[in-house]
């Protein structure tokens, strides 16, 4: 595992640098776990990355479990925020979503069924420092 | 005509019969099937749709006193939703449709909730205004007749039914979100604590995110995150406030931009009895008329497909069995108008 980047965001615009700053890094196959608590900012992050792709419609995937987007790139956006056991994420195919190496993966809550995802992969940390300040973490595990 | 309706975008199977424009039976697995069949049904699988689509399909022609020869139409929700739930509803209709030469009508679920307020003996009159808020969805749409809806905003984040059960797990309060904070507000003052409404670029747009971030920063400033017993009333009558004020704030501007008749509010939100309230006033005040479906069509349910389809067959839709699944809603796909 090693650390690639990190960044204190104090607001929403900062968050979108840093998203500006992930756009040469993540390339079509690769994985991205988003870990951090309601409201730490994930699908902000994921929303300004998609928005830098020209994908102007990115929202919250809670509900859905998956939201896909198509872009130049395709991107899957998935939440296991309201999954409850891992079966239920093989049944819907998660597996065919990751290895589709014409996308890229972003998936908020990952760590609650790290069992399922690749060793190589993505690890975006967002912690609340204070009221206003978050501190976000870009690790590569490998 | 018995038109035939299959869901399965979601978590829920659920299938319908409507006979003559009468909704005949409605049945939803999570509440009909494993009282029948024995046996629990996982929350999400597409396996779990697979088991159980054929009996419950079986079980809802029983109960309308039809065999399957005497279907004419089947409807089933092509999207959105997860692409494995999908296939198995629209591949089983498809297959029906094929074998017993049947007419297949593909339903966008959306749409689905949109009509449903027709289910209801007071049904909306054209044009309408239909808000669409659900756990995955929340939409602000002008229904102009049976085939010409245009979109005049969505969320730009979270749905309005996500919102309410995030705060309720941030409130410390279990699943359901939505009824546990409505249980609590209604013992709370609403105007305690003043939250953000987002002003957006589109003006009917929706953002419940902030509104997230708002609640947190609170629960941790006055509590360090844990709220005691006594101040959740306030905090969730506050709350639900919020989501109310925003919700009613772009429907008061499309109502002074557009000329409707009707109002209809529909998905699992509208269950919510202070946002109902907020709606009748504001019905009341324009005189307009408001229909909100009763619970069971709120939530996902295969009587609102049945409903769409049949509304599109009435109107000479046709549809080949190459129609494909389709997880999300494409931008431009409400723009008629």
């Amino acid at each position: 595992m090693k650390t690639i980047e990190e960044f204190i965001s104090e607001n929403e615009e900062q968050t979108r640098d840093f998203a500006a700053s992930c756009i040469s890094i993540f390339k079509p196959g690769d994985i991205v776990e988003l870990s951090g608590n309601l409201g730490a900012g994930k699908t902000f992050f994921v929303k300004s990355f998609c928005e830098l792709k020209n994908i102007p419609n990115a929202n919250s995937p809670s509900f859905a479990i998956v939201n896909e987007y198509a872009g130049k790139e395709k991107i899957y956006h998935f939440d296991f925020y309201r999954i409850k056991k891992n079966e239920e994420l093989i049944e819907i195919g998660f597996y065919d979503y990751i290895n589709d190496e014409s996308a890229i993966t972003f998936i908020e809550w990952g760590d609650l069924f790290e069992e399922l995802l690749p060793l190589s992969r993505y690890v975006i940390k967002f912690g609340l420092l204070d009221n206003t300040k978050r501190k976000i973490s870009l690790l590569k595990y490998e | 005509m018995n038109v035939l309706g299959i869901e399965t975008s979601c978590d829920e199977t659920s299938v319908a019969v409507i006979s003559n424009g009468q909704l005949k039976v409605n049945l939803i697995s999570s509440q009909d099937f494993h009282i029948k069949f024995g046996g629990v049904v996982p929350e999400l699988s597409s396996r779990a749709h697979l088991q159980t689509v054929t009996p419950l399909m079986k079980e809802a022609l029983h109960q309308a006193m039809l065999e399957l020869k005497e279907i004419e139409v089947i409807a089933a929700t092509a999207g959105p939703g997860l692409i494995g739930a999908l296939l198995v509803g629209l591949t089983f209709a498809k297959g029906l449709c094929y074998s017993l030469d049947k007419t297949f009508i593909p339903v966008n679920h959306i749409e689905g909730h949109i009509f449903s307020g027709f289910l209801m003996e007071d049904k909306p009159q054209y044009p309408y205004l239909c808000l669409v808020v659900s756990g995955g969805h929340s939409l602000l749409l002008i229904v102009e007749d049976d085939l010409r809806i245009k979109k005049l905003g969505g969320t730009i984040d979270d749905a309005a039914g996500e919102a309410f059960d995030k705060a309720a797990k941030m409130m410390g309060l279990g699943y359901p979100g939505g009824p546990n904070i409505q249980m609590y507000a209604e013992k709370g003052n609403p105007d305690a604590i003043k939250f953000p409404i987002a002003q957006l670029k589109n003006k009917y747009d929706y953002s419940f995110s902030g509104l997230k971030t708002a609640l947190l920063r609170f629960i941790q400033k006055e509590y360090e995150g844990k709220v005691p017993e006594s101040d959740l009333p306030d905090l969730a009558a506050s709350f639900q406030k919020t989501i109310s004020d925003t919700l009613t704030t772009n429907v008061i501007k499309a109502l002074n931009e557009y000329k409707v008749k009707s109002i209809s509010v529909v998905g699992g939100v509208a269950a919510n009895r202070y946002i109902q309230n907020a709606f009748h006033e504001i019905a009341e005040s324009r005189n307009l008329k408001l229909v909100i479906p009763d619970q069971q069509y709120c939530g996902d349910n295969a009587a609102m497909i049945a409903y769409r389809g049949m509304l599109l067959h009435l109107n000479k839709k046709k549809y080949n069995l190459g129609f494909n699944a389709f997880p999300s809603i494409s931008e431009g796909m409400f723009s008629d108008g």
